[in-house]
């Protein structure tokens, strides 16, 4: 199996206060990989750090074998690592198809200036009516199951959808490796099967997943390999069934006393 | 006849109605006020840009329109440069500094970007009063050449009376509009629009969105431009007052009223703005009242109270609903 993801030492401070210290991991091509812990363990904030939203203060993120550490949000995502966000960033006053295509510009080889001047000058100015684009958006919105939606504004759309419009949109930029923090919250057992098979078909289409998930059923489910996090610190990893049994695990999840009394 | 058919039917329709108007009202005083709220249109459709599709509250357009204006003048009467240079000379020239202004607005957002861009127009209104030896302080430029009669074989087209000029203003308005629509309608406006909505979740799909904030404080302020230095070659005067706030504060009225984020509202709020307040001139004089000022703050708090996308939202609704009351006609016209 080849490594994508490696992280060495990766340690981020607020202040005073340590919000992941010291965690290593990698993740291999085509893993799942789940990320769980209690509330407040540092999460999120790793997944922050990876995706360049807020950077490390000390450690080394490698994403196949590049230093990405320094890189911001938007580098670590041309670089091949899209994300979604535990309260969803969805962009409300755009269509949900033009959701999709924000994410379908190939920006490795355009900037803003470059597509400027395509608006102006090019023959096919409006994006609306690029049919390729407009295509392809097409396909991830039905691979997601929210095509019925697309000339909706997104802001309209009930909170389960909006959750996959972000995958869509995610997956519009063709990454190699997906950062799902929480996709499940907030929804129904019937639209939690759901998002379970798309996860899977996401996975079969060669895409690496580092996956935070608080519904049990959801992670042990999907996940190849299990990190904890406790108080920013990894306290255990390795297949499902074992970590869920391991006693640093069920002391952080159930406290001290419940070990005990165990 | 299909949509498309009739789209352009249409605009073929509203072209021709422009391009003859001035030959069916001769009036010059109404023409004038045709040409100023084309320029005013110009201006409120790039400051369109900057508030409506990218979410940048710029309060120091009027920089950039005075900026356009006192370029294109001194390169006129200093250098005898071709005022039809000028108006581009003075589009680059504000561009250039709205380049600048982006990079402050990198890192500030809503109030902050607001009051600094204010700090950034009453600057170089500042420079323009105080540089007297180049712009004559508060009393401006007068005397600014008009725009240079252009032969074409036999035909030499003189720009001297309301009429000329309409036509100018007409072809900058079409231009400017057909920029901006293609650029808001395009991956590039997508884009916009994206990080207008969610910064954070723009940057998760790879928009640099530093980069984008620059490249549309540039464009805007080149439209901007230009539109002043269309404003000082058809005045023949400009002075710092046209850097003032009240200049931003009409074109953000006119594109509150219009529609603020859509393509007809700049248009719409250009042209019932500068007659309204024709009108409302002719009201002051007749009741001996300062009342401009309050109509317009009463106007714009019940735009956004009761119609957020202004007049073009007003209208869009209504013509959705004439098309679903059209379509259930025909349904039920069917067996």
């Amino acid at each position: 199996m080849t490594e994508i993801l490696r992280v060495e030492g990766l340690a981020k401070m607020f202040g005073g206060l340590c919000a992941v210290s010291d965690v290593s991991f990698n993740l291999n091509h085509k893993e799942i990989v789940g990320l769980i812990g209690p509330n407040g363990a540092g999460k999120t904030t790793l997944i922050n750090l990876i995706s360049g939203a807020i950077q490390p203060t000390r450690g080394r993120i490698l994403f196949n074998g590049r230093d990405i550490s320094k890189a911001k949000a938007h580098e670590v995502n041309n670089l091949g690592i899209a994300r979604t966000f535990q309260v969803v960033r969805i962009f409300g006053k755009l269509t949900v198809l033009e959701n999709v295509l924000a994410g379908l510009v190939d920006r490795r080889s355009k900037g803003p200036w470059h597509l400027a001047k395509d608006a102006i000058f090019g023959p096919a100015g409006a994006l609306v009516e690029d049919r390729e684009a407009c295509r392809r958006a097409e396909e991830l919105l039905e691979f997601v199951g929210i095509s019925r939606y697309r000339k909706e504004l997104a802001e309209n759309l009930p909170y389960a959808l909006t959750k996959r419009l972000e995958i869509a949109r995610a997956m519009a930029t063709a990454p190699k490796l997906l950062l799902l923090d929480e996709p499940s919250s907030g929804l129904n057992p019937a639209e939690l099967m759901g998002q379970i098979a798309l996860i899977n078909e996401i996975n079969r289409r060669d895409v690496s997943i580092l996956i935070i998930e608080h519904v049990m059923k959801v992670i042990m489910d999907i996940s190849h390999r299990l990190i904890v996090l406790d108080y920013g610190e990894k306290i255990a990893e390795g297949v499902p069934k074992e970590v869920c049994s391991n006693p640093k695990v069920i002391d952080a999840y159930l406290g001290g006393g419940a070990n005990a009394a165990h | 006849m299909n949509k498309y058919t009739r789209k352009w039917l249409f605009r073929v329709l509203v072209l021709a109605v422009l391009a003859l108007l001035p030959q069916v009202i001769q009036a010059r005083y109404f023409l004038h006020l045709v040409v100023m709220a084309g320029i005013f249109t110009i201006l409120t459709l790039s400051w369109n840009l900057l508030a409506g599709y990218t979410g940048l509250l710029n309060l120091g357009h009027a920089a950039f329109y005075g900026i356009g204006a006192y370029t294109s003048s001194l390169l006129a009467m200093l250098l005898g440069i071709s005022p039809w240079i000028g108006l581009f000379a003075g589009g680059l020239t504000a561009a250039f500094f709205g380049f600048l202004l982006g990079f402050p607005a990198l890192r500030l957002s809503g109030p902050y970007l607001a009051i600094t861009t204010i700090g950034f127009a009453e600057i170089l209104r500042m420079v323009a009063i105080n540089w007297v030896d180049l712009t004559r302080g508060s009393l401006g430029l007068s005397g600014i050449p008009l725009l240079t009669p252009i032969r074409l074989g036999a035909l030499n087209i003189k720009f001297y009376f309301e009429r000329d000029y309409y036509y100018v203003v007409l072809a900058a308005v079409l231009v400017t509009l057909f920029c901006v629509r293609r650029l808001t309608q395009s991956e590039f406006g997508v884009s916009l629009q994206a990080l207008r909505d969610d910064e954070l979740g723009a940057q998760s799909v790879g928009i640099n969105t530093a980069r984008y904030k620059i490249a549309v404080f540039t464009i805007s302020a080149f439209f901007a431009g230009f539109a002043g230095a269309l404003f000082a070659h058809y005045i023949r005067l400009v002075s710092p007052e046209m850097m003032a706030l009240h200049t931003t504060f009409d074109t953000l009225t006119m594109a509150m009223i219009g529609g603020l984020g859509t393509m007809a509202g700049p248009i719409l709020g250009a042209v019932v703005i500068t007659f309204l307040s024709e009108w409302l001139r002719y009201v002051e004089d007749l009741f001996k009242v300062d009342i401009r000022l309050v109509i317009y703050g009463l106007m714009l708090i019940l735009t956004i109270l009761f119609m957020r996308e202004g007049i073009a939202g007003l209208l869009r609704e209504l013509a959705n609903k004439l098309e679903s009351s059209r379509l259930g006609r025909k349904k039920e016209s069917e067996p």
